[in-house]
């Protein structure tokens, strides 16, 4: 381990560190535009030079290009090396425009701050500057290429770090322009970091573009809520209103990158539709009114303390301490207890996945990025998870081999081998792919529960040429990994997939001594609902049941758009006319706030500090970012700077709903008075569960897993099937799936998303679409008995035959299948020519 | 773009169709494609880029990247009349610049680029080796010497004459047949 002195003070760092992290780590920040500790260094922009007085490297050298060695003395403070950097300034600012007044980067801009700093201050050059012509470049950056400093990150970052080939370098010298070949949408779903890592204002935000300078944010740290990953971000609102978020580094989860998605989903906290105000029938209430309301309907009436029974369901979206307060309402009013998911899927397979992850097998995405063998089941990272895609990606820059089993058309940005299987044959794969890729004497030395495990595996399988293959190449790689990861995706598999992902896990780290396994889930507090779930065993399914009945009269939905996620709308709205009450929560203004008895407004995450746990188990708390209110630009007419005095807010009604539920408690007068007499950390507090975390009693907790050491389910129980099911002649399976941009319920309500996110269509393979007389770009009319869905179909050669995938975009109404997994007879789906010009 | 021109163009593209099968789909060959493409057209257009990019399975901004990487490679056509402007050091001095300016606003194109109906094209130049008569402009292969702004308006109306001269030519020839 080399030692050496930099400024006077000595560091001992791990072999083949660069002198300027070497610095860093003693506090000493060197200057610099190209280096980038994601990217390595390149020693592009000169800026980071500093002097080495002794040693084994003399004079002035560039600290990202030369690795610590012994008996360096360094010095970042040399005049030698100012005056060289100061020159290197000089001439990165000879180009570069006088426009800091009119540009969204001034303010936290690199370049202005090492211009400063590095003591250039009078711009000796009097010639002309080099101009360029912007593109557009999408609804998400903006692009100003006439400030550009020649950096390359950008390009680095765009094509080597995401491995997206449409935006790159052109020209030479000082003329290298940085952009697309012509006009048009950045085709990366994180295109959004270029704004972040551009060291001045070429790349900006464009959403938030001139709507306020650093200095002018409320900024929190924050949680991104729109997939289950949970990527750190931070968040900036001004004036009340959510205006740009950026991505904060995090060792364990999303590293220095977060996805447009997350960045720019953010829309929904500020739209003007937004419900502010309580609602009791279709007319406008105070809170206390409401709340007292509510109470009052509740109670059986002629004054007897009897309430009526309510179901209650919560929400995968709501933050731990909401899904916490609910099960503590239902539970002290004699309630059933609250489900959290109202698709019976999700519910099933999201409470397998929290019963069988534990400390030894779950794994955080930097640990994918170090895995050298991966197979995703039943996953579609980029537009489930897409920073899933990036960890995937590093891991096979850094030569893993990457497998996806999953029937619809899989896109990564990475060489990886796609069996693109039907999805009852997904499980009957997996099990023969691993069979092939463990040799039987070591599953036999593994123990006997291992060997047995083994033994029941698949040796032979019928599948086509093309999967044969990729299944062998797979299984070659699986022999020589050392660190291999299992991922599974939960919204598409069938129920007993989770399980069976996790014996394969245990059977892999039992042979190979590692193996991580990661779950995909549906929503950003999905495994603390579904945690909640298990351990009260309740579900949707026996509520609606109940509901069904006449058993139970009331419902309450808290920041849960039922009738959006409901999979059979027909038994939804029958279900729904029985209720006498239905009690809806939300930030949101959803079908199911307009069907409200009741309605309750709910503050958003930038709203409320909250506890969220994505779905490694990591527990993790978003800070509140702003006031809660309508965002000033919304106040219409006079109202802003207010005319006459008033003590309330604008648009300030929201409350946390975990707050709505504690007043909810005080005003029925139950015995849980820990809701609203003190803090979180009171009633988060338990024995089992998401709550073991908070022994402590520390409120915000920790960050950190919340994992037991070991799962209570013994692994190998799985059923292995020897054959695998035929699919059914004559029939289409549909998938309703997420996208990247447009399908995920809060992103989907964004304006820039909005505008990125591809028409809808649903995906067929070529060969079923000519039997069914389809061509591309044609509608196609699926006849469900509940009525017609029409969508446009878009070949697609990579995907499995006897299926039809089918975005769950929010403004198509898929509910109309009336099933999660609908099949379809090929005579029932008519096809409708494209017009053409 | 006359017709013409057009019709020559797409012929050229088919040309290149085939031309490109020549080549294996490495991306190492990817500058002999671009210079294969120049010498086949005088400039690299942008479907050409395309079909480079479709034949290598590269991006056509990796193709594009390349091909701007390298001041030889041109990507407008050359016009019927090529004017370069010297700026070389004596033709600097003398004033080339206000020369090219000149051009720039008479014919409303850059440097660089083509006139849309292809007659002039405008270049600079370092030096063409008659510095005693800077500044000095080129139109084909005719050297201009001591240009100035009215001698650039004169070069017009000749070219002007020159062409319709050559028209009265052409007709008189086509009515004595």
């Amino acid at each position: 381990m080399p030692r050496l002195i930099i400024d006077n003070q000595k560091i001992e760092v791990p072999e083949g560190t660069k002198v300027i992290d070497a610095a860093e780590q003693l506090g000493i920040m060197i200057p610099r535009f190209c280096y980038h500790s994601a990217l390595g260094a390149v020693g592009a922009c000169r800026l980071c030079a500093v002097k080495f007085l002794e040693g084994p490297v003399q004079g002035i050298e560039m600290s990202c290009m030369t690795d610590a060695r012994d008996d360096m003395v360094v010095s970042t403070d040399d005049p030698e090396a100012r005056a060289f950097r100061r020159f290197i300034i000089e001439c990165l600012m000879m180009n570069h425009p006088h426009d800091c007044p009119v540009c969204d980067e001034g303010g936290h801009c690199l370049l202005q701050d090492e211009t400063v700093s590095g003591g250039h201050d009078i711009r000796r050059y009097k010639g002309k500057k080099r101009t360029f012509r912007d593109q557009y470049i999408g609804p998400f950056v903006q692009h100003e290429m006439n400030r550009c400093i020649h950096c390359y990150l950008c390009v680095r970052f765009y094509q080597e770090f995401t491995g997206y080939r449409d935006l790159a370098a052109y020209q030479i010298g000082y003329r290298v322009y940085y952009g697309r070949f012509e006009p048009g949408q950045l085709e990366s779903p994180f295109s959004g970091n270029l704004i972040d890592i551009c060291p001045t204002g070429v790349f900006t935000d464009k959403p938030a573009r001139y709507r306020g300078r650093r200095w002018n944010m409320e900024r929190s740290p924050s949680v991104c809520i729109h997939c289950s990953l949970g990527c750190n971000t931070v968040a900036n609102a001004r004036y009340r209103e959510m205006l740009r978020q950026e991505a904060r580094l995090s060792e364990s989860v999303n590293g220095h990158f977060i996805c447009d998605r997350g960045r720019f989903g953010f829309g929904y906290a500020n739209l003007p539709d937004r419900p502010r105000r309580a609602e009791i029938g279709k007319n406008e209430a105070s809170w206390t009114e409401a709340v007292r309301a509510l109470a009052n309907r509740l109670t059986i009436s002629d004054g007897a303390s009897e309430m009526k029974k309510t179901a209650v369901l919560g929400s995968a979206r709501s933050s731990l301490e909401t899904q916490a307060a609910l099960a503590i309402l239902a539970g002290s009013a004699g309630w059933p207890m609250p489900a959290y998911f109202a698709d019976p899927h999700q519910s099933s397979v999201c409470r397998t996945v929290v019963r069988r992850l534990d400390e030894g097998l779950a794994v955080s995405m930097k640990e994918i990025e170090r895995a050298d063998w991966i197979l995703a089941v039943g996953a579609d990272p980029i537009n489930e998870a897409p920073m899933l895609a990036l960890a995937m990606r590093q891991a096979v820059r850094n030569g893993g081999k990457a497998g996806v089993i999953d029937p619809r058309p899989v896109f990564l940005p990475f060489d990886f081998t796609h069996l693109p299987i039907p999805r009852e044959q997904m499980e009957f794969c997996l099990n023969h792919l691993i069979h092939s890729g463990i040799a039987r004497q070591e599953a036999d030395d593994a123990g006997e529960a291992v060997a047995g495990f083994y033994a029941q595996l698949p040796e032979e399988a019928e599948f086509e040429e093309a999967v044969r293959e990729g299944i062998s190449t797979l299984a070659e790689g699986l022999k020589q990994s050392e660190h291999p990861v299992l991922i599974c995706g939960t919204d598409i598999v069938p129920l007993s997939t989770p399980d069976l992902a996790a014996d394969h896990a245990h059977l892999l780290n039992r042979i190979k001594n590692t193996c991580g396994l990661f779950y995909i889930l549906p929503g950003a507090d999905a495994f603390g609902a579904a945690m909640l779930e298990a351990s009260a065993e309740s579900a949707f399914e026996d509520l609606l049941k109940a509901i069904e009945d006449g058993e139970i009269t009331a419902l309450m939905v808290v920041e849960n758009d039922l009738i959006g996620a409901y999979p059979n709308r027909k038994r939804l709205e029958t279900a729904l006319d029985r209720l006498e009450l239905l009690i809806v929560l939300d930030y949101l203004s959803t079908p199911t706030v307009d069907r409200a008895d009741f309605f309750l407004p709910t503050t958003t995450v930038f709203e409320t500090g909250s506890c969220f746990i994505n779905q490694e188990g990591r527990l993790q708390y978003a800070e509140q970012v702003h006031a809660v209110g309508a965002p000033i630009r919304q106040l219409r007419g006079r109202s802003h700077p207010p005319r006459e005095h008033r003590d309330e807010v604008p648009g300030g009604d929201p409350r946390p709903a975990w707050r709505a539920v504690a007043d909810l408690v005080r005003a029925l007068d139950l015995d849980e008075i820990r809701l609203y007499t003190s803090g979180p950390e009171s009633w988060l507090t338990g024995s089992k569960g998401p709550f073991r975390f908070f022994q402590e009693k520390i409120y915000p907790p920790r960050e950190g897993r919340i994992l037991p050491a070991e799962s209570e389910v013994a692994p190998f129980k799985s059923s292995i099937k020897k054959e695998a099911k035929k699919p059914e002649a004559g029939t289409l399976d549909i998938l309703f799936v997420d996208r990247t941009f447009g399908a995920e319920a809060l992103s989907a309500l964004s304006e820039p998303i909005r505008r990125a996110e591809p028409a809808a269509a649903a995906f067929i393979h070529p060969k079923d679409a000519s039997e069914l007389g389809l061509s591309d770009g044609d509608s196609a009319i699926l006849r469900f008995e509940e009525g017609d869905l029409e969508i446009p179909v878009a070949l697609n050669n990579d995907m499995a035959r006897g299926l039809l995938v089918i975005p769950r975009k929010p403004d198509l109404e898929w509910q109309t299948a009336g099933a999660r997994f609908p099949r379809i007879a090929r005579n029932r789906i008519a096809g409708v020519r494209k017009e053409t010009e | 773009m006359d017709s013409e021109a057009g019709r020559e163009e797409a012929a050229l593209l088919n040309r290149l169709r085939t031309r490109l099968a020549d080549f294996e789909k490495d991306r190492a060959n990817l500058l002999s494609i671009l210079r294969m493409i120049q010498e086949t057209f005088s400039y690299i257009p942008e479907e050409a880029i395309y079909m480079a990019a479709d034949h290598l399975d590269l991006a056509p901004s990796e193709v594009y990247g390349v091909a701007t990487f390298y001041n030889q490679f041109k990507f407008n056509p050359p016009g019927k009349y090529p004017i370069k402007v010297c700026l070389g050091t004596a033709c600097h001095v003398k004033g080339g610049d206000i020369i090219l300016e000149n051009f720039e606003r008479k014919l409303d194109i850059r440097e660089g680029e083509t006139t849309p109906d292809r007659d002039f094209s405008l270049e600079r130049v370092a030096c063409v080796g008659c510095c005693a008569l800077a500044p000095v402009a080129l139109v084909g292969e005719a050297v201009h010497g001591h240009m100035a702004p009215s001698k650039v308006e004169g070069l017009f109306t000749r070219i002007q004459v020159e062409k319709e001269m050559a028209e009265r030519e052409k007709r008189r020839h086509e009515s004595a047949r």
